[in-house]
């Protein structure tokens, strides 16, 4: 800016300097030049009337500083000059003054000298004798005048450049200094040069466009964020070497780490072989997943390499918690297993008596004993179709007509058909408790409180106790069956509502049942809403209880 | 030229605790070997033994490189004659977690849960060296002087391992080879643990410059 504006005024200063110099002293030249021709002519005319007057002794008394003074014969020939011996110099006829002169009476030329440096003015008179005078005075030329002023000139030069860069940079601050004050956040807001205003205004829109995309940008980078903070699935982003990026709090938990180990070597967060595997094959380009065992459990992580055009550019590592689909395996493991077992073992009897029998190996006196046997195998997986048919029926859902059903006194029915079961060990059964009414399936109900009762007689001790309790609250209706029996071991309590779930692994024939009592019980319950509470201590019986919201 | 050296130490540190993680695998499957009688996992932590092997041989190598074309002076110098130092212990831990895999061999499928505390000795010995690597990854002193710490309690199950042992050939004489390779794998754990206290001790030093409560460089 200021080197711009200093040579603007730079070449405006020299150019008006050159001007000047030009016209005044061409100007002058003229003017002073004219002036002297006069003078010269009018000096001519004197001496020509001196030399008439006197002839040649006239010369003696004058005296000439600037003047030349030569006196010509008709033909030329040199007869004095003032500054030279007149005998010397060669013949004057051919000179254009001299030559005019004898034509017209006066002549008058004008000659520079071979430098450049001096111009001569001649000014010729014929006298009245055929002689010519001349005289010429000699002045510096336009070239040696300049050459003379170089010395002002370059002085002038030197003074204009200081003044220039002074004004330049003066002029440049002042010019600049309302363009340093704009306030680019508020482009519209500034007072400078009205030239400035297209691109203030250009500038006010790309700062909104820009605000306007940095808002969407953060909008987008927080709802990111919050997705990846909030979600409980562990999730890290690795550079190409193996370096965090990127670790959400989830995966830092279940790494065992915190937010600052982003920046170092994923082997410093977790160095085991099976990651190392996992961040070996994604960095050659593959897909790869283990089961791992993190803090909090059993865990698939997959690592994934993240390529952009074809270039590996980082890995992503992704970790959920497979410990409940793994819990979930186990189960339907186990319920195959289960089911099998179950359906099995009855058959297994049935054949074997049969195969007896068939063999003709049964004495005709244990015939009855075997048949007998052969029966009651039949009922009992006869029970245990009817009560997975029952289940499934629950598990199907569909409507079952509803009517209103009085608990306790259905307690009592099941307490009369248990009364002789309960009697073989001696235990007492009551139940207690008002009459409570609820909108629900008969034949449900009766099957819960049935298999209840049931089981409680089964795993009690001799001459323990069963209570049913009926009770109406503001909340609803609660069905407790109480027994002082063997318990329930903690371990096991959040299973024995699983279909074929057995505290006793080993299926005992003495308490008999097939495993699907509690299961019917948890299906008939959520039939009707009815949350299920269960209490146990071992060797000191369990409480189970039913709430049945008021409809 | 200095950032050449820093990655040339962030490289070694790498690698060593890759050692440390293969040490760790092998002590592990060596106990899990021990506690199951798997036969084909003892086999497994021979095959690891060459691996740790060849890790030291190339961490060796590389320590060398350092001294000669870096010449360390000061935290870096301590830096890396504690790795120097370091792998030899890593390198041990993997012969003898190899040793316990061959003596696994010689039991023939039978598992060591015959005598009550060798389990527990084996989890604590794993912890130990997890604890020393965990301290030297994270240059955690305090991690490091609990390993050192740590290391009497292998001590004192070593003690009840050999008592048990003890009772075990009192009451049945002909199981006395038995009873002998578990107390070689006892005692080889033992040595583990040790091993680990060394690395510990080294992560001290290359933190603090002070090994072994001694007066410092």
């Amino acid at each position: 800016m200021t080197k711009k504006v200093f040579r603007s005024i730079f070449i405006v200063a020299s150019a008006m300097l050159l001007i000047c110099l030009v016209v005044i002293v061409g100007v002058l030249y003229g003017y002073f030049t004219s002036i002297q021709k006069k003078q010269l002519e009018t000096q001519t005319v004197l001496v020509a009337q001196g030399i008439e007057k006197e002839g040649l002794p006239y010369f003696d008394g004058l005296e000439f500083d600037n003047y030349r003074l030569t006196w010509v014969a008709a033909d030329g020939t040199v007869l004095y000059d003032s500054e030279a011996d007149a005998k010397t110099m060669e013949n004057h006829a051919q000179r254009e003054e001299i030559q005019e002169a004898l034509k017209t009476g006066t002549g008058e030329s004008e000659r520079t000298s071979s430098t450049f440096s001096e111009n001569t003015l001649y000014r010729a008179q014929r006298l009245s004798d055929g002689t010519v005078i001349r005289m010429s005075v000699t002045h510096y030329t336009v070239v040696k005048l300049i050459l003379g002023m170089l010395q002002p000139i370059c002085i002038l030069l030197v003074a204009a450049i200081i003044l220039s860069a002074v004004l330049a940079s003066r002029l440049s601050k002042r010019i600049v200094e309302p363009l340093n004050a704009l306030d680019l956040d508020r482009p519209l807001e500034n007072d400078a040069y009205a030239e400035l205003s297209p691109l203030l205004l250009r500038i006010e829109h790309q700062q909104q466009h820009i605000n306007n995309q940095m808002d969407k940008l953060r909008q987008k980078q927080d709802e990111f964020s919050a997705v990846i903070g909030n979600m409980s699935e562990g999730l890290i982003l690795l550079n190409e070497q193996g370096v965090i990026l990127s670790i959400n709090p989830a995966a830092a938990k279940l790494f065992g780490t915190s937010m600052d180990c982003i920046g170092r070597d994923m082997l410093m967060v977790d160095r085991c072989l099976a990651m190392q595997e996992l961040i070996r094959m994604a960095q050659s380009g593959k897909h790869s997943e283990k089961i791992m065992k993190l803090r909090g459990g059993e865990h698939q992580v997959n690592a994934s390499p993240v390529m952009s055009d074809g270039k590996l550019t980082g890995i992503c590592i992704f970790a959920f918690d497979i410990t409940e689909k793994e819990r979930a395996e186990k189960q339907r493991r186990e319920f195959s297993a289960n089911v099998s077992h179950e359906l099995k073992t009855p058959l297994q009897s049935i054949m074997g008596s049969s195969e007896l029998i068939e063999n003709g190996l049964v004495k005709a006196e244990d015939m009855p004993r075997f048949i007998g046997h052969i029966r009651f195998e039949a009922s009992r997986l006869m029970t245990l179709i009817d009560d997975i048919i029952r289940l499934s029926q629950l598990d199907e859902g569909g409507d079952m007509p509803r009517e209103s059903v009085d608990l306790k006194v259905l307690a009592e029915e099941v307490a009369n058909e248990l009364a002789e079961e309960a009697m073989a060990k001696n235990i007492k059964l009551a139940v207690c408790g008002d009459g409570a009414m609820i909108n629900g399936v008969r034949r449900l109900l009766y099957e819960i409180i049935y298999n209840l009762c049931n089981n409680a007689i089964k795993y009690n001790v001799e001459n323990g106790r069963v209570d049913v309790i009926v009770s109406s609250t503001a909340d609803g209706v609660t069905l407790t069956v109480a027994d002082t029996g063997i318990g329930i071991p903690p371990e096991h309590q959040s299973r024995v509502f699983e279909r074929f779930y057995r505290v006793d692994k080993s299926h005992s024939k003495e308490t008999g049942g097939t495993g699907l009592g509690l299961s019917i019980v948890k299906h008939a319950a959520q039939y009707h809403g009815a949350k299920i509470e269960l209490k146990s201590n071992i060797g000191e019986g369990t409480n189970i209880c039913l709430r049945f919201p008021q409809k | 030229m200095r950032s050449r050296f820093d990655e040339q130490l962030a490289i070694l540190n790498k690698e060593l605790i890759l050692m440390g993680a293969s040490c760790e695998e092998a002590i592990a499957l060596a106990a899990k070997a021990l506690l199951t009688g798997d036969g084909e996992l003892a086999s497994k932590v021979v095959l690891m033994d060459d691996d740790i092997d060849e890790k030291e041989h190339n961490i060796e190598s590389m320590c060398l490189k350092l001294f000669l074309q870096q010449q360390p002076v000061a935290c870096d110098l301590r830096q890396i004659s504690a790795a120097l130092k370091m792998i030899t212990d890593m390198e041990r831990i993997g012969d003898q977690a190899a040793d316990i895999a061959e003596i696994i061999g010689y039991l023939g499928g039978r598992t060591g849960g015959d005598c009550n505390h060798i389990g527990e000795m084996a989890s604590a010995t794993i912890k130990m060296v997890t604890e020393s690597v965990d301290a030297f990854v994270k240059r955690d002193v305090e991690l490091a002087k609990a390993v050192i710490d740590y290391d009497d309690v292998v001590d004192d199950l070593f003690d009840k391992v050999k008592y048990s042992l003890i009772s075990i050939i009192g009451e049945k004489p002909n199981e006395g080879e038995y009873a002998i390779d578990l107390l070689m794998i006892a005692k080889y754990f033992e040595r583990i643990g040790d091993h680990a206290t060394n690395i510990a001790e080294w992560v001290v030093f290359s933190v603090t410059g002070v090994h072994k409560g001694e007066k410092g460089l």
